[in-house]
């Protein structure tokens, strides 16, 4: 911490300069000081006023913008109004008067980083679509077991009780329904989508075995999860699941999502790079030969 | 003592911006579009919840006359603006007033418009809703070809008085921009009121 | 580091102001006049900050007379009718004459000296736009005695900020109490637009040689979102107040609902106006966070480009979000479950720009004076706010909340904690460049801790009598509810909070005479604005200033290691 009297006083930071040839003149030019847009305020104030108060301060207000307008006008055309300054102006040199500038000294190795290989999180992303497309499967197998239908388990994710297709009987949701097709597939795309940018952003914590995680700990962590608050998120559809096989398509999702991720390859970590880099810490505090370095003073 | 950076060694390299007229013109189109697009929803939105007439049905005529007049003046602008660029004034004079006279044509279309609305058929803004919604969006409209044609118009007066010079070609420019605005906005409000709305 | 063979060797040519300093002279009518004729972005800058905390004091006595009603159950300090003109009075005052003059104050004053400019692209119209606003804020306060109201409170409006419909129709508002506020805020709209036009205009036109769009002072990018959020978000409000005049004057039936038109049109309207208004007060607060932080921290700013990302995602999502007010009006499904996504999504920047603060304080050598106090204070009551914002984004718990004390402490949190914060720090950061003189740190931290504790007894204390039920703009209550210590709590924290300002009024009165001499760089910071002697002079820079880093002061104070060789 620096002492904060020296940081009050604006000579302590204050470079040194040297004169470097002699002072010399020029003038600028800045607009014109001018009552017209006070003038053109006060008007459409006052015809706007007159709605509330009376006609006569309209016509004034009127009256004022149109003068003021022309006013106005006058100042910028043909050629803008301006006044000049005259200043005096100084070329120098600067000296640097400050110490030389800290920084954070990061010990290359003060860190070890393991494992050194992660996958990609767009391989998350990607297991995820493979594994939503592929836990159709187990969840059709059901539907079409138990209910004989395969728009059985489209209707119960898209359809009830959502919108306005409430309570509806067995009967019904065998037979296929276009809101519900269609709702069901954004909630499918939206939540397997999801799923797997978080899937590929657990994956760096436990990178060895990708199906393990995606098979068991995922579905049971979702599973447990739905099983707890999907009373109260959507009761209906809490009534007609069928828990087992949803944890079944569960384990496939995540045997899919996590075999397609180990089929996409593995990145190298950058575990030798200090952590500012990895970081990607702001690029100007950092000297290319000197990594990991930070901006301080 | 107050010091600013000047110069350092590799700053040759040309330095350019872009120009404050377009730059606040465009700004100005954006804010006057969502004020178009408060009333266009407005109007669409009360369609056909009237609880009395007369509908857009019965008293609308779609004015193709005086919508091709507006939209054909954007071409005559355009004329005009590259007039001025070539310092070509006599062109730029007649393209000018072309333009602003296609403009008064579709004012008079408005006007004759309201006239026969309000004396013949008895529809003002506050007989029912299709009154309030449509005269404040046609009305916002013709108010917005008032303010380009007096800007013109003082334009042509200082073209007249050769007081405008090829130097002003980008001021021309930028308001020529506007009143493509006000055509671009009239193919809008036209599309809504006379076609959609009256379907 | 040693500075052989750094490309910075080369040195760095500035030039000193050596004009003579010119005197003030004249008579006191003559130095009025000069104000009211200025067109120099400092004067009006100034004047607008002057404007909005004048506002602040008014609209902060309507508070604590709100506080006095609401500190003890069964009050009668004020009429219900008084009471109806306060809040509405209060929220009209503390929106559009508090936060968008400040917020557009600092922007004329500090956008054309960030970026190496002599003024504002339109200085004529800039001082239109300050002088609009300024008499619509009048005219606004002259309902309070223009013609006879009800129980001699003059024809104030009393329909709550957000006006709702059919209750400002010339049936259930007759009288013009409704017709100032739609004028008064019609009037002040065109000023913000005009103000907008002019800021966008500078930021992307008036850039001084070198100064590129990736090495724009944060704060200039996003005061360039907040512009275009105010030419697209306002608009709309000014459209809806044109046809509500056009109802109330001439027999129109826009949100008649007798005549098929539509309440809840109104209620889109207006909030579509009112949700990015949020935007528009808060995005300067981190502007502004986006200067103090790093100098304080003495480090640059975390992740530059990812923070302007942020801020113009901020804005753009922020289009998308409107209906979360209108949640119990009743919408589709489909309806509910889309704004309570794309409300969520609005955590996605704002989780970005925390997370880089926070990465620009980490590692930094912090010091502590009162801007950082106070930009830590924003940082800790800005994650807070957040949170309850997206709980009340879900459309579910939102039904349960609406139009509660919840809500109430929701958005205060936010126009308080993180807004008002950060512009009393950013009044202590530039205040020196301002005036010439520093504010009195010792008086700063009383106006810190006071703020935060008033801040923190108010408005924390706020959520529970919400959650116990107590609803929005409610005259006086029960005393069996539940809710009397935790609202006399809140009263109490309210005048400490008041007690707080009142000690920054008095610091920034006391040191304008007094304080000590700032010189221009007070705080060793490195954006343009600290190259001008403090107050600085009409034409800003005697030469225009060449830039070739994003901190062109640190370049200049450090020729040997200069950010210029990194980019």
């Amino acid at each position: 911490m620096t002492n904060p009297s020296s940081h009050h006083d604006p000579r302590a930071h204050a470079p040194n300069v040297s004169q470097t040839g002699d002072p010399h003149t020029h003038a600028v030019h800045l607009p014109q000081p001018t009552a017209w847009p006070f003038l053109m305020a006060l008007g459409i104030t006052l015809a706007c006023a007159s709605l509330v108060t009376s006609a006569a301060l309209g016509y004034l207000g009127g009256v004022l913008a149109l003068v003021s307008a022309i006013g106005w006008f006058r100042q910028v055309l043909p050629h803008e109004a301006h006044e000049d300054i005259v200043v005096t102006e100084q070329p120098v040199a600067i000296e640097p008067s400050q110490g030389t500038v800290a920084r954070i000294e990061v010990d290359e190795t003060h860190r070890a980083q393991l494992p050194l290989e992660t996958f990609p999180i767009s391989a998350g992303i990607k297991g995820g679509i493979a594994g939503g497309i592929a836990m159709v499967i187990p969840a059709e197998i059901y539907g079409l077991i138990r209910y004989h239908s395969i728009w059985y388990v489209v209707n119960l994710l898209g359809g009830a009780g959502v919108g306005t297709w409430t309570n509806p009987t067995v009967e019904q949701m065998r037979h296929f329904h276009l809101v519900a097709f269609i709702t069901a597939n954004i909630i499918q795309g939206v939540t397997t989508l999801l799923v797997g940018v978080l899937y590929g952003a657990m994956l760096p914590i436990w990178p060895r075995r990708p199906i393990l995680l995606g098979g068991i700990i995922a579905p049971v962590l979702w599973t447990g999860l739905l099983h707890s608050v999907l009373g109260i998120v959507n009761p209906f559809l809490a009534e007609n699941i069928d828990w087992w096989s949803f944890a079944a398509s569960q384990v496939f999702f995540g045997v899919v999502a996590g075999y397609t991720v180990t089929r996409l390859g593995h990145l190298k970590r950058l575990a030798q790079a200090p952590l500012s880099v990895r970081l990607g810490l702001e690029t100007p505090g950092l000297h290319p030969t000197h990594e990991g370095d930070e901006r301080k003073q | 003592m107050a010091t600013v950076p000047l110069q350092h060694a590799k700053s040759d390299a040309e330095w350019r911006q872009p120009s404050r007229g377009v730059v606040a013109m465009a700004s100005l189109i954006t804010a006057e579009s969502a004020i178009f697009t408060i009333f266009v929803t407005a109007y669409l939105y009360n369609l056909g919840r009237d609880v009395s007439g007369p509908t857009p049905k019965q008293v609308l005529e779609v004015p193709w006359f005086y919508s091709v007049c507006l939209l054909s003046s954007s071409g005559f602008i355009v004329l005009a603006e590259h007039a001025i660029e070539h310092a070509r004034m006599g062109a730029f004079r007649l393209w000018w007033a072309v333009t602003i006279l296609l403009g008064l044509i579709f004012l008079y279309g408005t006007g004759a418009e309201w006239h026969k609305l309000i004396v013949h058929d008895h529809l003002t803004i506050s007989t029912n809703l299709f009154g309030t919604t449509y005269y404040s969006l046609v009305g916002l409209h013709a108010s917005h070809v008032v303010v380009g044609l007096l800007m013109m118009l003082v334009v042509l007066a200082f073209a007249l008085t050769r007081h405008v010079r090829p130097e002003h070609a980008y001021r021309i420019k930028v308001l020529a921009l506007y009143w493509h605005f006000v055509d671009a906005v009239w193919v809008v409000v036209f599309t809504v009121v006379y076609l959609v709305g009256r379907s | 580091m040693d500075a052989q063979g750094m490309p910075a060797a080369r040195g760095i040519q500035a030039g000193i102001d050596r004009t003579p300093a010119q005197t003030a002279s004249g008579t006191w009518l003559e130095h009025v006049h000069g104000w009211i004729i200025t067109v120099d972005h400092k004067r009006l800058g100034i004047m607008y900050i002057v404007l909005g905390l004048v506002f602040l004091l008014v609209g902060g006595l309507e508070a604590m007379l709100i506080r006095i009603q609401l500190a003890v159950p069964h009050n009668t300090f004020v009429s219900p009718y008084t009471y109806n003109r306060l809040f509405t009075m209060h929220g009209t005052t503390m929106v559009f004459l508090v936060g968008m003059p400040l917020i557009f104050g600092f922007g004329n004053y500090l956008v054309p000296l960030m970026i190496g400019a002599r003024d504002m692209a339109f200085p004529r119209l800039n001082a239109f736009s300050f002088w609009v606003a300024a008499f619509g804020g009048i005219l606004l306060y002259y309902s309070f005695i223009g013609g006879n109201g009800l129980a001699g409170t003059g024809t104030a409006p009393d329909v709550a900020w957000f006006a709702y419909a059919p209750l400002t129709e010339k049936a259930f508002s007759p009288g013009h109490t409704v017709d100032y506020w739609a004028v008064s805020i019609f009037v002040s709209g065109i000023g913000s637009i005009g103000t907008a036009i002019n800021i966008l205009a500078t930021v992307f036109c008036m850039r001084c040689k070198g100064m590129t769009l990736m090495r724009l002072p944060l704060l200039a990018w996003l005061y360039a979102t907040v512009s275009f959020l105010v030419l697209v978000a306002v608009s709309p409000l000014t459209a809806a107040q044109a046809m509500l005049v056009i109802d109330r004057y001439l027999g129109g039936h826009f949100f008649d609902t007798q005549a098929g038109g539509s309440a809840i049109l109104w209620a889109h309207f207006f909030w579509i106006f009112g949700h990015p208004e949020v935007y528009v007060l808060v995005l300067p607060a981190f502007a502004f966070a986006n200067e103090i932080i790093p100098v304080f921290s003495r480090k640059a700013i975390f992740g530059y480009e990812a923070m302007v990302a942020a801020s113009v995602g901020i804005g753009f999502i922020s289009l998308g979000v409107w209906a979360h007010h209108m949640f119990t009006i009743g919408m589709t499904s489909f309806g509910n479950a889309f704004f309570t996504l794309s409300t969520m999504l609005v955590s996605i920047p704002t989780g970005i720009k925390t997370f880089n603060w926070l990465a620009t304080i980490w590692g930094g050598k912090v010091r502590f004076e009162t801007p950082m106090l106070f930009s830590i204070a924003f940082l800790f009551q800005w994650v807070l706010a957040g949170l309850t914002g997206i709980m009340l984004s879900v459309s579910a718990w939102n039904w349960q909340l609406h139009n509660s004390y919840f809500v109430v402490a929701h958005f205060h949190y936010v126009l308080v904690g993180a807004i008002v914060f950060m512009i009393f720090a950013a009044i202590y950061y530039w205040y020196p460049k301002m005036t010439g003189r520093m504010l009195d740190e010792t008086l700063g931290k009383w106006h810190f801790w006071l703020m935060v504790l008033g801040f923190h007894m108010t408005f924390d204390v706020m959520h529970f009598p919400g959650l116990l039920g107590m609803p929005r703009q409610i005259y006086t209550y029960e005393p069996d509810r539940g809710w009397n210590t935790l609202n006399f709590i809140v009263s109490v924290g309210g005048f400490i909070q008041a007690i707080a300002i009142l000690i920054l009024v008095y610091n920034m009165v006391h040191s304008y005479f007094r304080g000590r001499e700032a010189g221009p760089d007070p705080w060793d910071a490195w954006t343009l604005e600290w190259a001008t002697p403090s107050p600085p002079p009409p034409y800003n820079f005697p030469v225009e200033p060449e830039v070739s880093s994003r901190r062109p002061l640190w370049d200049l104070k450090h020729p040997e290691d200069p950010d210029s060789a990194f980019e």
